[in-house]
């Protein structure tokens, strides 16, 4: 990250970034890489910006936007529901752990197939392909995180006279929300990547399309650009979690981020 | 002499290691009256925290019983409430000070009445300037006063404290040990203060309790008769302070 944790922009690193588009620019300019289909940064930064005017950039943002949404949130619900099952429960890990430890290994890219043969080229694909494997991080970390939570608390709970659901409500989840943050971010990472993949193989919309489309129609420099969306689009998800998690648990922040 | 407000008759605890149940105390006999400071003094390994969960219905006696105003308890009875050695894993480290206080009464009590009990406790433990504070911001000693005060906010007829000092340094120590006497002639709380340390028993005590063997019982219990109130300096230095702390040295074993 380009962030301290003081949150003040890290100009050391920054400065460093700056350098590597000045030697890529100064070597593609000189001849030293010579690659028919190699722009230089500027010509990526040009090619942001023609695409932006044109408003086909905007559009294909805000697809993949839409879908890393729900597809995230969709797999948030599932993970968070069945982390907290299993980390409460014995019981449930028991019946249940085999089948996670089974499915979770396997690469959400190889449902790309089974959503296309299922859904076709479309929404529905993308979802599949995102969700799937955006699960797993946050199921693990809020298992690990209810399953990890001291069990001193249980025991203030009781002498406080709480009840099991009081217990768990504001007891066990708050204590093990740091690990389900950490859970979370993980995913929205994960969420990105398989929406991109999803729209490259799976569902002809967004940026990932809009990657394959450039490519095909041999216009490197808006390849690049897309390429350089997604990689701002990720900057930018990860900073929202955090400033979102920061203005909602304060407390908690302060040992997750 | 009154009713005593908590009893424990005869009660035994067997936990079970690896499918065989061992009995970690046994025949258990305390009775505890109104404004009453009882410690129970015990070497490791007697069973010193089991007698107190039981004590605090978070343990099920397996035989005998225990009772609050003289029902028997079948969990966790109103009234009592335990304060916890570890401070660091009892206090709610998302909350804050206030909040920590707040937590065993806010689901029972209007929005209004709960702050100013917040408000009441956290002056009574000397902690109103750190109230919106975050636990991890106070030192150990003001922790373990948080604690005391979120027990305190519910207004318990007995706080059972388990070596609550036992993390903590003398000075810091000598300091909350005065605090829990004045708490007690200020509220009339009952305590029940378990811990190892001889002099500490007897310096807080009105009895003092000795917990002996494995399975942990209660081998003798010593009416301490110093005067109040008591001085860190003066009391410590009384002859029958000093033969009560023979005394129980010697009944535990160590003259």
């Amino acid at each position: 990250m380009a962030e301290t944790a003081r949150g003040r922009l890290n100009w050391t690193g920054l400065g460093v970034f700056a350098l590597v588009l000045l030697v890529w620019e100064a070597a593609v300019r000189s001849g030293l890489i010579a690659f028919e289909f190699f722009p230089p940064p500027s010509r990526i930064l040009l090619g942001i910006v023609a695409l932006t005017r044109d408003g086909v950039m905007l559009q294909d943002l805000l697809h993949t936007l839409g879908s890393i949404a729900a597809g995230w949130s969709i797999a948030m619900l599932i993970g968070v529901a069945i982390g907290v099952l299993l980390g409460f429960s014995p019981t449930a890990r028991r019946f249940g752990l085999a089948s996670v430890e089974v499915l979770r290994p396997m690469p959400g890219i190889a449902f790309a197939p089974v959503g296309l043969l299922l859904f076709g080229f479309s929404l529905q694909t993308e979802l599949v392909v995102t969700v799937l494997p955006t699960i797993w991080p946050v199921m693990v970390n809020t298992m690990g995180g209810i399953a990890n939570v001291h069990p001193r608390l249980g025991d203030v709970g009781r002498t406080l006279r709480l009840s099991n659901t009081e217990i768990v409500r504001h007891l066990l989840l708050p204590a093990a929300l740091p690990s389900i943050i950490v859970g979370a971010r993980i995913s929205l990472g994960l969420a990105l990547v398989m929406a991109i993949v999803a729209e490259i193989v799976g569902n002809p919309a967004g940026l990932g399309y809009g990657i394959v489309r450039e490519q095909q129609a041999m216009n490197p420099e808006y390849m690049f650009a897309y390429i350089a969306v997604v990689g701002i689009l990720g900057i930018a998800l990860n900073a929202g979690v955090v400033a979102l998690t920061t203005a909602l648990w304060p407390a908690t922040s302060r040992v997750t981020l | 002499m009154a009713e005593p407000i908590f009893e424990c008759r005869s009660a035994s605890v067997a936990l079970a290691f690896g499918g065989q149940a061992r009995p970690i105390v046994s025949d258990i006999g305390l009775s505890v009256h109104e404004a009453e400071f009882l410690s129970i003094v015990g070497p490791s390994g007697t069973g010193k925290t089991t007698l107190l969960r039981m004590l605090g219905g978070l343990l099920r006696p397996t035989s005998g019983e225990i009772r609050m105003r003289g029902e028997v308890l079948t969990g966790p009875p109103d009234g009592v409430v335990i304060v916890f050695q570890d401070y660091g894993n009892a206090l709610l480290q998302w909350r804050t000070v206030a909040a920590n206080v707040a937590f065993g009464i806010e689901r029972h009590l209007p929005r209004k009445e709960c702050d100013e009990r917040v408000a009441a406790v956290l002056e009574l433990v000397g902690l109103s300037k750190r109230a919106s504070d975050y636990p991890w911001q106070l030192s150990g000693g003001m922790q373990q006063r948080v604690q005391i005060a979120r027990a305190l906010a519910l207004r318990p007829a007995v706080l059972l404290m388990d070596e609550p000092f036992a993390a903590l340094d003398a000075m810091t120590k000598a300091g909350l040990q005065d605090e829990l006497l004045r708490l007690r002639d200020q509220t009339g709380t009952s305590f029940v203060f378990i811990t190892h340390d001889i002099e500490e028993a007897v310096y807080l005590g009105d009895r003092v309790a000795v917990l002996k063997g494995s399975p942990g019982r209660i081998d003798n219990i010593v009416d301490i008769t110093l005067p109040s109130p008591r001085d860190q300096v003066t009391t410590r230095q009384l002859p029958e302070f000093l033969a009560y702390r023979y005394d129980l040295h010697q009944a535990i074993g160590h003259g």
